[in-house]
Formats: structure tokens, sequence, C-alpha cells
């Protein structure tokens, strides 16, 4: 018997405010379904919602995912371990989100192969083409970069006087940064099965979910690429760890020492007159470039990002998770650059922000344009404003002037758009 | 009362703590400089400088407890050695470097001599960029290991780290970071718009002058070059003691070794991995790397290049001076005489490289027009290039794959002179308020402005007029004036060619905006005439295509710039990771 084809495509882009969460449906010609869950996470839900909004969205895939027998939740994706994408899968004593998802038994578990578990610290990712199923603990490394998140969210909490954008976006990322150990424990756990891939490698998920082919653009390992590598210098297992002490020096939580313990001085709250102009300056310098090393470490992230490009029936579609501009630039450059020209639905990279869709990249696209086609793009951002980037920066997420340009030039469909009481955007995709 | 001296003497290290004499163990370098005379406030406070001794790590402020001057009003160093206490004494240095006071006395007079060199050169007195006469110094700003000036702060921040044994490194007791980023205060007051975005050379120009700056002036404490050197053996002169050093240590490779390489970079040296080391490794640069460097998309490694050029010139003239010293026996030289010719020639480059900035164009300059500058600055000077100065310089900077530029430069590769000057109008503009007004210099500039090549179309404005003044080959004293003034269009891509004359660079839309910038400096000379104008012109199509294409390759088309308090930072965010 021939495998079922896949007749539709359906994508609930859940509202689950600065976070991402899709699960996308395929319908076969044999009337089964397929259903994958990518991504789900949250670090700022909607306005006026229940602390257990997440449960909530979690039951709600659940029963998305047993609707009909033979139902099932089929893949799970967690593009990188931003909380932002993996929230949800935290588990709480069996009652949490997670636990829902973990409930739904996935077959498989797809994860970029910085990921893999066991792999030593300075490995470069995998050199074959095969995905390969264990690897990594970047564990120093990974804990050097927690801890620094840690450190980020305490020191905004006790410092005063800081200037509030700069605070705020310090919070921000310090919290998204840090270990989402139960959740990710979950996701080591969820399934029988878990993949970590790399850009090129080999997938076949055909007993999984037939007559869709998936390519990997992102992330490409260290082999095939230096631009990750350059980001963390050379020292790649020493360089968290050097930035976090730098970071813990700089907050006055590390050293615990004072650097002059005997000099005649005067505390902060009593500084002479002649001193306070600068000295308020001397503290917005300091945090700022305690900001820069925290932001370092978020677009390191960012940059592990899956970038998985489907295939199925006519159409295509791309899930780049967060990846920004490192990350892309070798899939750009690659032999697969040219699936993107086909490209019917897009999921917006990074909330939207503006380094996450690179131009190079939206180019290709060439189903983009101004006269509402029949065939034209289709791009879905989950996103919400004032989370993340400041405006007199240009660095708002998501970005005026990109929001501005998918809306032009494709049928963009954004959770921010949604009315208060719809929990998702449902957006159907015939594939024939 | 006793007249006031017109200088007073502070101690400092001599290049940083990571420097000892006579080996690892010996004792640290620490030397008296020459400053000018103040009645100095608590910080020290002075009329240039502001020191605030805030550190926000620790979140409190150090207390100034020295005196600069006793009752009497005469000016003291606080930290001189005591009673029976000489500077190498080690109970001595140790109790220094326990002192934030000192550490602040430390910043406040390198970041003075540094100014004091730009004014020597140039004759006159040099603001701050940030527009306030006193410049803030911060010397234990935050536990990191950075340091930089910020513009809108009006300051320089030197921060601090820890070592692995929990040892702090002060970054503003090195004489390098401390020169180098006052260097940045003051050209950017001089030629505001090279931190503008332009081309990769204009961005690599900040690091490396600078660079070029710290490192000259390291020459004049003659005590810490000597020791650096190293002696060998004595001779009798009458009563005097004459101190020698062999020939073999007097050769390029060994003086970088000993003076470059052997004044240990603490700072660069203890902050490990993914860090600039530039003052360590420009030296090392060699001309086949260097012109590999050169079109490098680094803009820190360009600068590089620049650095390395110099001091290979600089090596070249002063083995060329110490050849000339009589030598003694068994080829051995006085090694006082062979530090004093490396003083003085170093003094003349520095005040070489600082008068150059009066020849070089207000925006987009790149490397071959420094060069061309600083050709024509010795020029001025020096009519005659009897000790070989500028075919050292030009032959060091080819080798490093920089040429003077093709046009506007004669056999010589000075600027060549503004031709028949007599043709420009003169007779409306008043030779006295055309020296100081910056209404009648730009009067002046748009009457003339077709034989002058300004546009007419473009928005241009005179930033600045200042004196220069000299003394003339002939021992009498010059009075120039040197102007410079900018032009700015703003077209879309679609105009590109239209209005610049080449094609939009690949990429650009046409509906993307982009600002063309062109400008020049006009120097007049003694009688008001136009003796050079050094020009950008804002109609250069190939200079606009090359400015655009950069840009958009590095996404500053949109602008980029603003007030950015990171932008002279001595460790980037792309260095330190991100």
């Amino acid at each position: 018997m021939a495998d079922p084809a896949p007749v539709k495509a359906t994508i609930f882009a859940y509202q689950v405010g600065f976070g991402d969460c899709f699960l996308l449906r395929f319908d076969y010609d044999d009337a089964s379904r397929r259903h994958i869950l990518i991504d789900f996470g949250t670090t700022g839900l909607p306005e006026n919602v229940a602390a257990d909004f997440m449960l909530g969205v979690a039951k709600d895939i659940a029963a998305k995912c047993t609707e009909r027998d033979g139902d099932r939740l089929d893949i799970v994706v967690a593009t990188h371990r931003h909380a932002d994408h993996i929230s949800g899968f935290a588990t709480k004593n069996g009652a949490g989100s997670g636990d829902v998802i973990a409930g739904l038994k996935p077959t498989v578990v797809l994860q970029p192969w910085t990921e893999a578990p066991e792999a030593p610290v300075d490995w470069e990712g995998p050199a074959g083409g095969d995905p390969v199923k264990a690897f990594a603990a970047r564990k120093a490394s990974l804990e050097g970069m927690h801890a620094m998140a840690k450190q980020a969210e305490d020191y905004v909490a006790a410092a005063k006087n800081l200037p509030h954008g700069l605070a705020s976006e310090l919070a921000f990322i310090g919290g998204d940064n840090i270990a989402n150990r139960s959740a990710i424990d979950n996701l080591q756990s969820m399934s029988k099965e878990r993949l970590f891939l790399f850009h090129g490698c080999a997938l076949d998920l055909s007993a999984t979910l037939p007559g869709v082919k998936i390519d990997v653009l992102g992330p490409p390992t260290l082999a095939q690429t230096d631009s990750i590598k350059k980001q963390k210098s050379s020292d790649k297992d020493e360089f968290w760890q050097f930035a976090l002490r730098r970071f813990s020096d700089a907050a006055g939580s590390g050293n615990g020492s004072l650097l002059f313990p005997d000099a005649p001085r005067v505390l902060r709250s009593r500084l002479l007159t002649e001193q306070r102009w600068l000295a308020h300056r001397i503290d917005d310098a300091n945090a700022e470039m305690m900001l820069g090393l925290v932001r370092s470490l978020d677009s390191q992230m960012n940059n592990t990002s899956l970038i998985l490009l489907m295939r199925a029936g006519s159409k295509t579609l791309l899930f780049p998770g967060d990846a920004q501009l490192e990350n892309w630039q070798y899939a750009l450059q690659s032999e697969l650059a040219p699936l993107l020209d086909d490209v019917d639905l897009y999921k917006v990279g990074h909330h939207g922000s503006r380094n996450a869709t690179p131009r190079s990249m939206w180019k290709r696209f060439r189903k983009k344009n101004r006269k509402k086609t029949a065939d034209r793009l289709t791009s879905v951002m989950s996103t919400k404003h004032g989370k993340h980037g400041s405006d007199d920066k240009h660095t708002e997420v998501p970005r005026r002037t990109l929001v501005a340009e998918l809306d032009e030039n494709s049928n963009l469909h954004s959770t921010e758009q949604l009315a208060a009481d719809l929990p998702y955007d449902k957006i159907e995709i015939a594939l024939d | 009362m006793t007249e006031a001296p017109p200088t007073r003497k502070l101690t400092i290290v001599a290049k940083d703590p990571g420097l000892r004499l006579g080996g690892p163990d010996g004792p640290m370098a620490f030397t008296q400089v020459s400053l000018p005379a103040e009645i100095l406030a608590k910080g020290p406070t002075g009329y240039r400088v502001k020191v605030v001794d805030y550190n926000a790590t620790d979140r409190m402020a150090y207390l100034d407890q020295q005196d600069y001057q006793d009752a009497e009003g005469n000016l003291l160093d606080p930290f001189a050695p005591g009673e029976g206490e000489d500077l190498l004494d080690p109970a001595y240095q140790t109790r220094l470097l326990a002192d934030p006071n000192f550490h602040a006395q430390n910043a406040y007079a390198i970041t003075m001599r540094t100014l004091g060199a730009f004014e020597r050169a140039l004759g006159r007195r040099v603001g701050w960029s940030s527009g306030g006469h006193q410049l803030h110094v911060a010397p234990h700003a935050f536990a990191q290991p950075n340091a930089f000036y910020s513009e809108p702060d009006r300051a320089l921040m030197f921060g601090y780290f820890r070592r692995d044994d929990g040892s702090p490194v002060f970054t503003s007791l090195s004489h390098d970071i401390v020169a180098h980023e006052t260097t940045h205060a003051l050209l950017d007051g001089l030629r505001t718009r090279y931190t503008e975005p332009s081309g990769p050379d204009q961005a690599a120009f900040h690091e490396g002058f600078a660079d070029i700056i710290a490192l000259l002036s390291i020459f004049s404490l003659k005590p810490v070059v000597a020791a650096a050197i190293g002696e060998d053996g004595a001779v009798e002169a009458g009563e005097e003691q004459i101190t020698l050093v062999s020939a073999e240590k007097l050769t390029v490779q060994a003086i970088k070794e000993s003076i470059f390489f052997g004044m240990a970079r603490e700072v660069g040296d203890a902050m490990g991995s993914g860090e600039r080391k530039a003052l360590r490794r420009s030296v090392e640069i060699t001309p086949e790397l260097g012109r590999e460097m050169r079109t490098s998309e680094d803009e820190h490694d360009r600068g590089e290049v620049i650095v390395a050029a110099m001091m290979t010139a600089f090596l070249k003239l002063w083995m060329r001076r110490i050849e000339q010293l009589g030598r003694f026996v068994k080829d051995t030289y006085n090694l006082a005489s062979v530090v004093d010719e490396g003083a003085r020639l170093a003094g003349q480059l520095l005040n070489l490289s600082i008068r150059a900035l009066d020849y070089c164009p207000p925006t987009d300059m790149d490397f071959s027009q420094y060069l061309a500058a600083l050709l024509t600055a010795d020029r001025e000077l020096v009519p005659e290039d009897e000790l070989f100065y500028r075919s050292t310089i030009r032959a060091a900077f080819s080798a490093y794959g920089i040429e003077t530029p093709v046009q506007g430069c004669d056999a010589d590769g000075c600027w060549t002179r503004f031709p028949d000057a007599g043709r420009l109008t003169y007779a409306r503009s008043n030779y006295a308020a055309l020296t100081r007004d910056r209404n009648e210099l730009f009067r002046f500039l748009w009457e003339n402005r077709e034989a002058l090549g300004i546009s007419e179309r473009a928005y241009s404005e005179v930033l600045s007029i200042d004196p220069a003044s000299r003394v003339g080959p002939d021992g009498i004293a010059l009075h120039e004036t040197v102007c410079q003034y900018v032009q700015r269009h703003d077209l879309f891509g679609s105009e590109f060619k239209v209005l610049l004359g080449a094609e939009r660079p690949e990429g650009m839309e046409t509906t993307d905006r982009y600002t063309a910038y062109g400008g020049g400096v006009v120097i007049l000379d003694q009688y008001g005439q136009v003796k050079y104008h050094i020009a950008n012109r804002i109609f250069d199509g190939s200079r606009q295509l090359a400015r655009a294409q950069y840009l958009f390759e590095t996404g500053q088309l949109d602008g980029g710039g603003g007030e950015d308090r990171l932008r002279f930072a001595l460790c980037h965010l792309e260095r330190m990771g991100g």
C-alpha cells in the first residue's frame, strides 16, 4: 500500500504573549492526521490571564491531538532552549503544562545538536551526515551561561537607580536564559526517540510523518562554520566561565571583597555633590556593559535554533525558531538555499526582531508580493510588544519596519492582532 | 611671594606595573613627569581634568586625602619618595599601588601629559570633543576589563578586573591605555566626523592613531627606555661614568623585543582570551601580514597596520641615528645618547603625527590621505628632507600597502598646494574676520564655490577655524589658519547614479535613503590666502560608491552613529563575544 499523502496543513498559532507555540496538523488523503508541536514557551503572558494559562494551552493542544481515533502528538520540536520556546514543557508534580504534553507520548523529539546531553565540552558537532543521537554536555559552558543569566536577574532585583529601559532589558534577557531544568529534563524523557539535528543532516521521518520532507537548514556545526565559534572566542569551554566571572565581578557578587577595604571613602548614598553627576553615569555604563555580555549570551543561544524547512505536496513551510544572522549565513551560502525560493509559509524568526529575518533570505521568497495573488506568501508571527529591545535604538521587537514589510508583501498573521478571547490563530493551507 | 613656576612634577607608573626593571623580579618602573603647574582641588581636579573616584561595583567613592600644594602655594608631589626612599624602593612602590589616590593622580598626570603633547604639537589649545573644559576621569569605575572615553558622559572611565588569584589589575595604571583613551577624546574633538560611518579606514583610524600616540609617548620616559634596553658595562669619562650598551641590542628586532615586547602588557596579558591585544601585536606585524590586514574587514586589524608602519619608520630612523653616534670599545654605544636620540625622534614623530591631522580632510578619510598629511606636515616644517624622515615614512607605509593618494599629491607624496590662489575672490572678505568668524569664512567659501569645487546643491557648513602657529624654516614664527567645512546631500538609491555619477551599490534599493558627505580643509597662509585645499569632494562617484557599499555591507546605511557610550571602548562588545 502506498503511503498516505498530506493534503492540508493547519497551523494553530497559540497566543502565548512573548513566546512561540505552534501546533502543526497535516491531514492526509486517507483521512488520518499527524501533529507536530513546534515550541511551547512564553516569557511574557498576554494581559490579564490566569497563572495557569499555559496549562490551559497544553490541554487545548492535547485535545486537538486526541480529537479523533488514531490521532496523537507525533513530533515535538524544541528549536532552542530559551524560556520563551520551552517554558511550557516544564513539569510540576504531574500537573504542569509539560506533564500534559509528556502524557501525549510523542514519538520523536527534534532538537538542535547543541542540546545533545553527553558530548564533550569542546565538541564541534557531528562531522558525518547522520543525525547523531547523543552528544554534548557542553555542560560547563551551559551552566556558565545559565548562572550568568540568573545573576543578571538578581542584579536587577537588587540594584536601584538603573535606568528603567536598561533594567527591564537586563531582567528580561536574564529571565529568558535561565535554565529551565524541568522543561529540559522533560524534553529528554518524553519520547522514545530524540534526534539532534544540524545543517544538512539526513533526516528520515517517513514512518512518523509520511509524505513530508524536512530539510535542516540550521544550526550549522562548528566544524561547518566558524561563525558561531567566533562569538564564543577560541576558548570554547572556558568562555562562558570567564564571562560569568566577569559578570559576577561587575555585579559585585563574585569576589565579595572590596577593592580598597581600608581606603577612606563615602558610600553611594552619601556621595559628595561634585561626585554625583558622574557617579550615576558610571552606574549606567556598568549596567550597559553587563547588558552587552548578557545580550551576547542571548544571541548565542538564539543561534543554536533549528531551522526546519518542510515540503509537503506543493507547499513549503519554514520554521526558523529564533535563528539570527550568524546561523542563517551558513544556510544562505549552502546548496540548500534555493529551497527558500518556494516558501509558502514563513514563521517569522525571533518574534519579528530585525536581525532574525535577514534581507538576503527575505529576498529569496518568490511568492511575496503586494498583489495578493492566490499563491501569496503567508507569514505567521508570535510576539508581544514592549518586552524586548527599545524603540529609540531601533531594536524593538517586533521591529516596526519589518512588520510593515511583512504586512505589505504577505498575508500576515500575528498573535498580537488576535482578539483577546481567541486562544489561537488558525491558518489553513491546501497542499495540492 | 616667589614667581609661580610654569611646571610641576608628579610621580607616575611608567608603562604599567607589569614592567619590571632588570628581570621579572626587579622593581617596577616609577618616574616623575613634568606637567603644567596649577593649584589643584581635591580629586585631583584641575583646569582640564576632574577626577571622580567612584566605583560602581563597590558602590562607593574614595576620598582624596592628598595635598597637591602647601599653605604657601608651593606645588607638591604627594607621592614622591619619602625620606630615605627612592623610586625603586619595594615598600614605597607597594604603598603607592595600594593607594587609590595614587591611581587617581596617575590617571590625572597621564591625561594631562597627553593633552600637553597635542597642544605643543598644534601650537594652540585643544578642546575635549565632549565640549566641557574639564574631562572627568574615573580611575576605578567598575570591575570590568574595559576602559573608554565616553563623549556623552564627558568622561574617561577606567575599569579594573581580577586575576585568577583575586589580585586586581588596574587599567588606570597603564600608561598605554590612559594615553590611548585620552587620544580618542582629543581626536574626536579635532575631527568630529571621524566617528560617522564611512569607510573601513576611517573607522580604524581612531584606534590606530590612539595607539601611535600611546606608543610614541613612552619614549620620553628616558629612564624607562634605558632600563628596558639594559646596560653592558661602563667607562670612566673624567668624573662621570658613561653607561654602555652593546650594538647587538640595538637592531630593529632586538629593540622590538626589549622595549615593545619586554614591556609587559599587564592588562592584555591578564585579560586572557577573547580580548584585544593591539599594542602587542602591531609591532609584530610583518609587511606581508600588514598588506593582508590592510584589506581586512576587521577595523581593528586595519588600524594596527598604520601603527606597524609608523613604528617601523620610527625604528629605522632611530637605528640610522644610532649608527651615527660614536662607538666605544667592543662595539658599544653610550646608552644615554641612544636613549636621548630615541626620545628626541619619538617626540618629533609624535608632533608630526598630531600636526598631520590639520592636513586631513574632515570626512571619509583613508590611510593614504593620512600619509599625504604626514608628509605635508613635515615638509611645511622642514622643506629639505635631509634627515630622511619623509622618505623613510613613505617607504615604511608603502611596505605595508599604504601609498599616497593618486590624485592631489605631488611627486614627494605631499598634498599639492592650491594652484593660482590669485583667482579666488578675497575682496569681499575681511582677513581678520576670516581667521576667526565662521560666517565670514563661509561667505568666502560660498563666493568661491566654483573655483574651490564646492557643490552649491549640497548643504555646507564650516565646522571649525583654528590658528596654527609654528616656527618656519628661517626661524620666523608663521601663523596659518586651518578651517574645516563639510557638505551633505540626502538622496535615494534611485538618484545615486544621476547625482553621484556611479552605479548604486549592489543590494541598495531605489528607495533606500543615503546621505553623501564631502568636505575639506582650507589652510590660509599668513596673508589669508588659500595655501592648501585638501578635500573629499561630495560628487565623487567612486568614493561615494565605495563608502555606500561599505555602509550597506556593514548594516550602517540607515545611520548607526548616535550617542554611543562604548564607541571608544578598549574592549568592544564584539570582541567580548557579543
